[in-house]
């Protein structure tokens, strides 16, 4: 009686680790991912839930609460969970369930996440909890975002056996991804910390529906940060994801703000996001808030989740867009989940030559030495060692 | 317009929490109602008249607030008598919650495999969800294989509670354990979701009764119990109709909560919207409006 497995963790051959995909049937009927299958076996599984005091919230009269980490600003009575589900109130005290709970592990190539500016050719020790703020009807991972922490099985690790983890494996980063690391925030923020320990970075792989002051306080102990910026409209957020723009859009302005390495992507969904007028307002928003080098990435779009009744998005869709955002002024604009197009290099934009040569998660030779181009000196802006 | 019925039984020497000693009274106060509502002379025509044919009977209690203000496992035990002394087969009824630790914590037996009425979650072993989401309008859930899969006809058994989000907890909001993400269902006071929960095919085609267990009322600051704002009462509601008997409910705790000194719902910022959106054109799920509700008293 499971759900059918979708595989979206994929092989991680170009890493040389030899990961391979274990999948694991809870009796719940929802599936969960481990890291490999050999070392999986061995991972602490969790019997029950955490219950580890949240952050970032308010007592209200009658144990209620409100909750701060994301705009939803959730009121929760007792014995009842916000919005994400990971969190309850428990006698006036808000608890977070998933805390040493994750139930996805992976060892991922970076350009996965993906960074393409943030140590290109290296690999993330990538991890999420059970949970999301959102609900976006394209969801690629909602069987471990829309579901409840208890229905999908869990591993029990620290943050320090996290760092732990990743530093065995050599991973030069940690990344907090695949659902939404917002909901495990108190999780990502001491793995981030005991990461540091051991001189291992992270990294936030988020819709960025978040606060502002738990988003500054988290950035504090983060690397950089990879924003699912979705669309360019309010109706938008509203219809297809049940979140807001304005609170993503102060997030990232706040990232950029705040100095951390910021890239995004938006994903690009025929009919419903891919006007040519909206890309236009968004490049010019980005060129105003953020400066022109702010790498963005458009991805292809497949059916999933609520939203199968639209076709993949048309190769031509995503170039046109590619070059209205070039032709804004933005300097590092990809296209994604379409291997072997041209769009996936970056190139330098002082002289147009090729940095680094992608196809799909591969990488052919890097020619930024220094942060430079290679060829014209040009500065490339990333965290490139 | 048809009306609907909603039976208002009144138990002439019960206030509080029923006892075991109370069931052959509670069970006629429920054959009472169920006669009323079927317009049948007795009580096997009656219960016929709601399943019509041999099937597995799910019953879903309210169980989120622990022992204090769940709904009663005495008077789920009358309910379960009234159906058995009829000639249900007691192993054709499945009482059942979202988890076996509510269950417990409400004073349930859980009883996953053994001889009489099961007693299970959808986390029991072998219960999870069903593989396919049952959408409507703005849900999109996985369904407990309970209500896909394992029974016929259902009764919804909820508890009359205030809710800090929906207004009422009553009957559709009961069926938020039917679904496997009902957090993502609370935004705008549960509107529309409580009304599209409850239009999925397998919960409105399959649910025959509601029966609202106000022997205990939590008019304020629930779901969860809060002792400073629950009462004891003395009677059950009844119907067919799972708009009518909420829209009933909501007038009652608006009642209690206005002899309290309390403001009504609509002040208090969650006026429970999703009832008329339930009795709406698009869900047609029953009768909101007052005109279309005949209340029937029965004191017994």
């Amino acid at each position: 009686m499971g759900i059918g497995r979708r595989k979206f963790l994929i092989r991680c051959t170009e890493c040389g680790v030899g990961i391979t995909l274990a999948s694991i049937i809870s009796p719940s009927g929802f599936s969960s991912l481990s890291i490999s299958s050999v070392r999986a076996a061995q991972l602490p599984r969790a019997k029950g839930l955490s219950s580890v005091e949240a952050r970032h919230y308010k007592k209200l009269e009658n144990k209620e609460i409100e909750c701060g980490i994301c705009p939803r600003k959730c009121k929760v009575s007792p014995l009842e969970r916000g919005y994400c589900g990971t969190r309850e109130n428990r006698d006036g005290v808000y608890h977070t369930l998933v805390y040493s709970r994750p139930c996805a592990l992976n060892i991922d190539p970076i350009e996965k996440k993906p960074l393409f500016h943030f140590l290109p050719g290296t690999t993330a020790f990538s991890l999420a909890t059970a949970g999301c703020n959102v609900n976006c009807k394209f969801c690629q991972n909602w069987d471990i975002s829309q579901v409840r922490p208890e229905q999908v099985d869990n591993y029990l690790l620290k943050p320090s056996e996290i760092a732990d983890l990743a530093y065995q494996y050599s991973t030069p980063t940690i990344a907090y991804t695949y659902s939404e690391p917002v909901i495990f925030y108190e999780y990502m923020y001491d793995c981030a910390v005991e990461g540091h320990k051991r001189g291992i970075r992270s990294v936030m792989i988020s819709g960025g529906y978040i606060q502002s002051d738990p988003l500054k306080e988290l950035l504090k102990v983060l690397d950089a940060v990879k924003i699912d910026l979705k669309a360019f409209t309010e109706s938008f957020y509203r219809d297809y994801v049940h979140g807001e723009l304005k609170p993503v859009l102060d997030a990232i302005k706040i990232i950029r703000k705040e100095g951390k390495w910021l890239e995004l992507v938006y994903l690009v969904i025929p009919t419903l996001n891919d006007k040519i007028e909206d890309i236009k307002r968004m490049s010019a928003w980005i060129l105003t808030e953020l400066g022109p080098d702010v790498p963005i990435q458009f991805t292809r779009f497949h059916p999933m989740y609520l939203l199968k009744n639209l076709p993949p998005t048309p190769v031509s869709t995503l170039e046109k867009i590619h070059s209205t955002a070039k032709s804004m002024g933005l300097h590092y604009v990809y296209i994604g989940n379409v291997p072997g197009n041209k769009a996936e290099n970056t190139y330098c934009p002082n002289c147009g030559k090729i940095l680094i040569q992608r196809t799909g998660y591969s990488i052919g030779k890097i020619n930024i030495i220094d942060s430079k181009c290679k060829f014209c000196g040009q500065e490339i802006p990333g965290i490139w060692r | 317009m048809t009306k609907s019925i909603v039976v208002i039984l009144k138990s002439s020497h019960i206030i509080g929490e029923p006892v075991e000693s109370d069931i052959p009274h509670l069970i006629e106060l429920l054959e009472k109602g169920v006669l009323k509502l079927t317009a049948k002379n007795n009580i096997k025509d009656a219960l016929s008249k709601l399943f019509p044919a041999v099937g597995k009977i799910g019953i879903k209690p309210n169980c989120l607030a622990g022992r204090m203000m769940s709904s009663s496992p005495v008077l789920c035990q009358a309910i379960v008598k009234l159906l058995t002394d009829t000639g249900i087969d007691e192993n054709n009824l499945i009482i059942w919650e979202r988890s076996e630790r509510e269950l417990k914590l409400a004073g349930y037996k859980i009883n996953r495999n053994g001889k009489g009425p099961k007693v299970l979650a959808n986390d029991s072993p072998n219960v999870g969800y069903n593989n396919e989401f049952s959408s409507f309008r703005s849900v999109g859930s996985l369904l407990t294989r309970i209500l896909t899969d394992m029974i016929d006809y259902h009764i919804n058994f909820p508890i009359l509670k205030d809710h800090s989000i929906a207004g009422l907890s009553g009957g559709l909001k009961n069926l938020y354990g039917a679904v496997h993400n009902p957090n993502k269902y609370h935004d705008t006071n549960c509107d529309p979701y409580a009304a599209d929960i409850y239009s999925l095919p397998e919960i409105k085609n399959k649910n025959k009764l509601t029966i609202m267990d106000c022997f205990k009322i939590q008019y304020n600051a629930g779901p969860s119990y809060n002792r400073k704002f629950a009462t004891d009462s003395n009677f059950i509601l009844m119907s067919d109709d799972p708009v009518a008997i909420d829209a009933v409910a909501l007038d009652i705790l608006e009642d209690i909560r206005h002899k309290n000194g309390l403001p009504d719902l609509k002040k208090a910022e969650r006026y429970p919207s999703y009832l008329e959106t339930a009795a709406d054109s698009n869900h047609k799920l029953g009768n909101f409006r007052r005109d279309l509700i005949d209340k029937v008293e029965i004191i017994v």
